[in-house]
């Protein structure tokens, strides 16, 4: 009999001890995927929403900007310059833009506003913009009148909670509504008769039109066709004022963004803050988005721009928010630990009670000429093929779950999207692929198992033979 | 041939407030072939002179000489190596391993000892045969009556052929029938073996099977008689 045969058929002398110890690795293991796939799905969303929809992964600056944003730090494009940076093999584009602060209304209400100047035929890659356009909106109106229709039941009750969201596309707007894609032939004609929104995008040669965020559409009660009055200062503290008609209403995936978010064509801009030939900043647009290579692009990219600008990464770029996640991560990492302590107390009150248990058999074991460190390697085994048996049985059932939540993002609606949004975060939590963090979980209940099994070997190897054959 | 020398061997204990001399200055040899039960009144010293022989415990004082082996040159590992490979140790109960089949515990030392598969087989259907348990190969130990699990402990004692075997009060859980089996059982393969049996016991019915009854009283040796009697 080898060494692994015994430890496995000592495995099962005690059925439910064992059970109830490979559950308990199990859920620990589990849990801790669960959690922490959430956690670094929704940073890493939150990441790429930040990035996609207004930093980009690098960007070219005045050196100055970072530290002190406005206008007055913004540089002249120099096109030469530009197509220096385009010339680089991982560049795809340089898209400069120009954006500052100002004070917009619209009827009574005021906001302030980040107002964006975009090349409308070249913004960076991810955002999209044409894509992200509202198409459809359930305006109350659109509710009521769709309420007449023939739709199923419940898809009648989602629509009161619906009111006034807005989509960019119809598979999400099929799905809020519990409708499948299947059932797309059937419902979309209806609600694209009552539903659609008329929007257009941005053309380069617009002086005056806007797209603006749909959360500032709303506040401001300002749709296509509304006029908003701008104001705020120009380059060098000349005033600026303009008006500009609401052309498009873009959904951009982060509140914070999507509430003040105004997007002019950059010569409107330049025009509007009287900064002519100015950007303050470029979007650089890259192939390979990995922070590896990034990191090395940026490096060669920041050679050829020359002492007076810089080219940040999205890191630099989102340090605020890479300061929160830290902080979000810690009380994450907290959580995890207290979790790993609770299970690392279960394995190794199993252990102990094994080995007080066993103690006569290992007496036994040893005067009839088993060696020690021979026993030793059995019980370890058995440990070890708990611990397997939890953390593989912990890994098999949280990947189903971590693809679908990966697939379909958790969703949440009411109050709860309501606390999310108010903090600035899209009510969505998606989780994160099976990744690097997979092989944490397991290193660390490994490690727990590696302790447990550290303790039994010197109990063992200490084992005194008369007293545990009196015991 | 002498299979064990013991001389003038003293085992103290100090554990508690008071000085145990649990075995004190006892001299005795053990022939090949023997069958000596070793008797005296609880907390004579039988365990702890057993546990001496088997190289378990260490003496205080004395030498204890075994198959040529002076046990108080072994490092503990190769004390551990000696018991396998020169003593055969069947205990009071609990001897055997809950988890393995009958057949499984009885090849147990002849697995550690690396005996080619095909004589282990061989060796365990005949022990198993030897001690009338040839149809219980499968069994678990906890599916055996206690004289059973005792018939197969001596049977995984005997298998790799010991020097000797040391049983501490191996009657003491059986009742009247079992004890008469296992003796039974003991004295066939004393004789078709000549397998050396030291054994313990305060079962004055085994006493009577014995052909040498060493008696101890607080840790010395009070007689050591030889019968010639023959069960
Ligand atoms: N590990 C130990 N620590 C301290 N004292 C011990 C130890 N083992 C035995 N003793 C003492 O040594 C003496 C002899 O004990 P031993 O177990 O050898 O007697 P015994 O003849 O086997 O008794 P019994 O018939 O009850 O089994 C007793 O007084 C006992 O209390
Ligand atoms: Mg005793």
């Amino acid at each position: 009999m080898k060494d692994y045969q015994l430890a496995w058929k000592n495995l099962w002398r005690n059925r439910k001890r064992t059970l109830i110890t490979a559950a308990s690795v199990f859920f620990a293991v589990f849990l801790a995927l669960i959690m922490r796939s959430f956690q670094l799905g929704t940073y890493q969303k939150l990441y790429s929403d930040v990035i996609e929809s207004y930093s980009g992964y690098l960007q070219l600056q005045s050196s100055e900007f970072l530290d002190e944003p406005g206008l007055d730090n913004g540089f002249v494009v120099d096109e030469s310059m530009i197509a220096r940076l385009e010339a680089d093999p991982e560049v795809t584009a340089v898209i400069p833009r120009l954006e500052s602060f100002a004070l917009t209304a619209s009827g009574s209400r005021t906001q302030g506003v980040m107002v964006i100047g975009m090349d409308p035929e070249k913004e960076h890659d991810g955002l999209n913009m044409r894509n992200r356009m509202v198409k459809y909106k359930l305006t109350p109106g659109a509710v009521a009148s769709l309420k007449t229709e023939v739709l199923p039941e419940r898809s009648a009750r989602l629509l009161d909670l619906l009111i006034n969201e807005s989509y960019t596309n119809e598979e999400k707007m099929l799905l809020d509504l519990g409708l499948s894609p299947g059932d797309s032939s059937a419902f979309m004609p209806l609600l694209r008769k009552h539903a659609s929104f008329e929007n257009s995008y941005l053309s380069s040669s617009d002086t005056a039109s806007a797209i603006i965020g749909s959360g500032l559409s709303e506040y401001l009660q300002a749709g296509v066709g509304d006029t908003l009055v701008l104001m705020g200062q120009g380059f060098h503290g000349t005033s600026a004022a303009g008006l500009f008609v609401v052309k498009g209403i873009v959904s951009l995936p982060t509140p914070d963004i999507d509430n003040v978010f105004v997007y002019l064509p950059i010569e409107a801009a330049r025009w509007f803050y009287a900064a002519p030939g100015m950007a303050t900043s470029a979007i650089i647009n890259i192939r390979n988005r990995e922070d590896k290579v990034l990191f090395k692009t940026q490096e060669r990219l920041n050679e050829a721009v020359g002492e007076e600008l810089k080219v940040r990464n999205w890191r630099e770029l989102n340090a605020l928010l890479l300061n929160q996640m830290e902080a979000d991560n810690k009380s994450g990492a907290i959580m995890l630990g207290i979790l790993y302590l609770v299970i690392a107390f279960g394995v190794f009150g199993t252990v102990l009670m094994m080995l007080a248990e066993r103690r006569r058999e290992f007496g036994m074991l040893v005067s009839i000429g088993m060696q020690k460190h021979r026993l030793a390697k059995v019980v370890s085994l058995e440990m070890l093929m708990i611990g397997l048996l939890g953390v593989l049985a912990g890994v098999a059932a949280s990947l189903p779950l971590v693809f679908y939540g990966n697939d379909r993002p958790l969703r949440f609606r009411g109050e709860m999207a309501k606390m999310y949004e108010d903090y600035g975060f899209e009510a969505v939590m998606p989780m994160l692929q099976p990744d690097s963090y997979y092989l944490w979980q397991v290193v660390i209940v490994l490690l727990i198992i590696a302790v447990a099994v550290a303790f039994s070997v010197r109990k063992i190897l200490k084992l005194n033979i008369i007293n545990a054959l009196r015991a | 041939m002498k299979v064990v020398e013991i001389n003038d061997v003293c085992k103290t204990y100090h554990d508690t407030e008071v000085e145990v001399k649990a075995v004190d200055g006892v001299t005795l040899s053990f022939e090949k072939g023997d069958f000596a039960v070793i008797v005296g009144p609880s907390g004579s010293g039988k365990t702890t002179l057993l546990n001496l022989i088997g190289g378990l415990d260490h003496p205080t004082a004395g030498e204890i000489i075994v198959a040529g082996h002076r046990l108080s040159e072994l490092k503990p590992s190769q004390l551990i190596d000696f018991r396998m490979e020169h003593v055969g140790f069947v205990f009071q109960s609990y001897n055997l391993i809950p988890v393995l089949t009958a057949a499984e515990n009885v090849e147990f030392i002849m697995n550690l000892q690396r005996w080619p598969k095909e004589k282990r087989k061989a060796r365990t259907d005949e022990m198993l045969q030897s001690v009338g348990l040839s149809d219980r190969h499968k069994s678990r130990p906890s599916q055996l009556s206690g004289g059973q699990q005792q018939r197969v402990a001596v049977a995984r004692a005997l298998a790799p052929r010991p020097e000797f075997i040391l049983a501490d009060e191996p009657t003491a859980n059986l009742d009247t029938k079992s004890a008469e089996t296992l003796l039974d059982i003991m004295e066939k393969l004393n004789r078709e073996e000549q397998m050396t049996f030291i054994f313990s016991t305060h079962d004055v019915r085994v006493m009577k099977r014995a052909r040498r009854v060493i008696t101890l009283e607080d840790g010395k040796v009070v007689s050591d008689i030889r019968t010639n009697h023959n069960s």
